[in-house]
């Protein structure tokens, strides 16, 4: 099962719900031959997930992409190129080719339409790609390249190597998405069983989850269910959109000093407030219901 | 001898020069001195990504002289640049006047970008 989690808006509590219920599952069934748990962070362009689980990295894997690398003496200055970059990387000057790294996709239509075979591709690396162990749980992410702007091709990569095409059905895979709505998180939600969205109870909260709640409506029409993080004062909002759009709320965490105090020394809050792992039990045991029955009417 | 003028409208000689150069919505090339002019679309102003690029690209295509806008990014910049295209800020106002003060000399040449990259979709 393939559980992401998004929340829209930025600092939520993505990071919060998926380490810590990553780690509650994965020390439950610890001993018991369980299926293997993993967690995967998927904002490789701001990776933090390692800060609460602390593992010890044992494989290591870059992410590599082909850019063009043009031959002003043998380019004719025809412009073809230019004309395929459905990004507009490519602009021909005076009869040469100026290229804009950032702006490319490395689809490799250029060196495809070159008729004089004047651009050559070389692969750069554009990211890294960690995995590892921490006790019980597996864990992965990604890291992008300084100096490159794409996330997507990272994340693709991340969960290739990760998850097998092959899954055995009880394995579980953990995905920390990126923030907001744009391709990281479409690519993150790709493939997933259930999307668990993560808000707090503030109009920016709600804004943002509709945006991410209409992405996963429109494009992959997969089971949802609210954590409401920060919980306690103007819950109402949430509740409202919860009823109106049938999604359930499947947890609260109340806002509080203490569990702000653990988060910013590191600390996950099943580790400083323990009795919060039968809350994140009961919020797999739900998602699980809520998945299986989808199967069940499919 | 035509040179580009970046615009935020279609009308003729009454239209107003546009602040943005990469979406901004039509490029008119004129002459300075017989006022002849065409004005074109900018095939770029909803281009996903490399908007300035393009644009100047079409505009080096058009075998303009010069460029007249209010803000130029860094990517459009060293198009021009590799272009030998001069280009030139103007505050805004009409065509007329801006005309009038590039043929005068009085426009700040833009030897350097003076407008981060993307500030034209925020700004359009």
């Amino acid at each position: 099962m393939i559980i992401t989690v998004a929340s829209g808006k930025g600092g939520t509590g993505k990071t919060t719900i998926a380490t810590n219920l990553a780690r509650t599952i994965a020390q439950k069934g610890e001993g018991e031959n369980q299926h293997p748990i993993w967690l995967i962070d998927c904002d490789v362009e701001e990776p933090n997930s390692a800060l609460f689980i602390h593992p010890v990295f044992e494989e290591e894997k870059n992410v590599e992409r082909l850019f063009p690398i043009v031959d002003q003496d043998a380019c004719i200055g025809c412009g073809k190129c230019v004309d395929v970059c459905a990004y507009n990387a490519l602009a021909l000057v005076a009869d040469k080719i100026l290229f804009f790294k950032e702006l490319c996709h490395y689809c490799g239509s250029c060196a495809l339409s070159c008729p004089e075979d004047a651009i050559q591709e070389k692969a750069e690396t554009i990211g890294v790609l960690q995995r590892g162990k921490s006790d019980a749980l597996n864990f992965a992410h990604g890291t992008l390249e300084i100096g490159f702007s794409s996330a997507t091709p990272v994340i693709r990569d991340l969960k290739k190597w990760i998850i097998a095409d092959d899954t055995p059905n009880g394995d579980t895979y953990i995905l920390d998405a990126s923030p907001g709505t744009a391709c990281p998180v479409v690519e993150s939600l790709k493939g997933a069983d259930f999307a668990l969205l993560v808000t707090e109870p503030t109009p920016f909260g709600l804004h943002d989850l509709a945006l991410v709640w209409e992405l996963i409506d429109k494009e992959f029409q997969i089971p949802t269910g609210i954590v409401i993080n920060k919980s306690g004062r103007g819950d109402e909002i949430i509740e409202n959109f919860s009823t109106e759009k049938d999604v359930p709320i499947l947890m609260r965490i109340p806002l509080s000093r203490d569990i702000a105090e653990a988060y910013s020394k590191g600390d996950l809050l099943v580790d400083a407030y323990p009795q919060y792992k039968d809350a994140f039990i009961d919020l797999y045991k739900k998602i699980e219901e809520i998945t299986s029955e989808r199967q069940r009417e499919q | 001898m035509q040179i580009a003028i970046t615009l935020s409208d279609n009308k003729g000689l009454e239209s107003t020069l546009s602040p943005i150069f990469g979406r901004c919505p039509f490029f008119m090339f004129i002459d300075p001195e017989t006022k002849e002019f065409i004005i074109e679309e900018n095939a770029s102003q909803s281009a996903s990504g490399g908007a300035g690029i393009q644009a100047a690209q079409q505009i080096i295509d058009k075998k303009a002289a010069a460029v007249i806008s209010g803000r130029l990014g860094p990517k459009a910049h060293s198009v021009l640049l590799a272009a030998s295209i001069p280009a030139f800020k103007s505050e805004g106002g009409s065509v007329e006047e801006t005309l009038e003060a590039y043929k005068q000399k009085k426009l700040t040449s833009l030897i350097e970008p003076n407008a981060d990259a993307h500030s034209g979709e925020r700004n359009a």
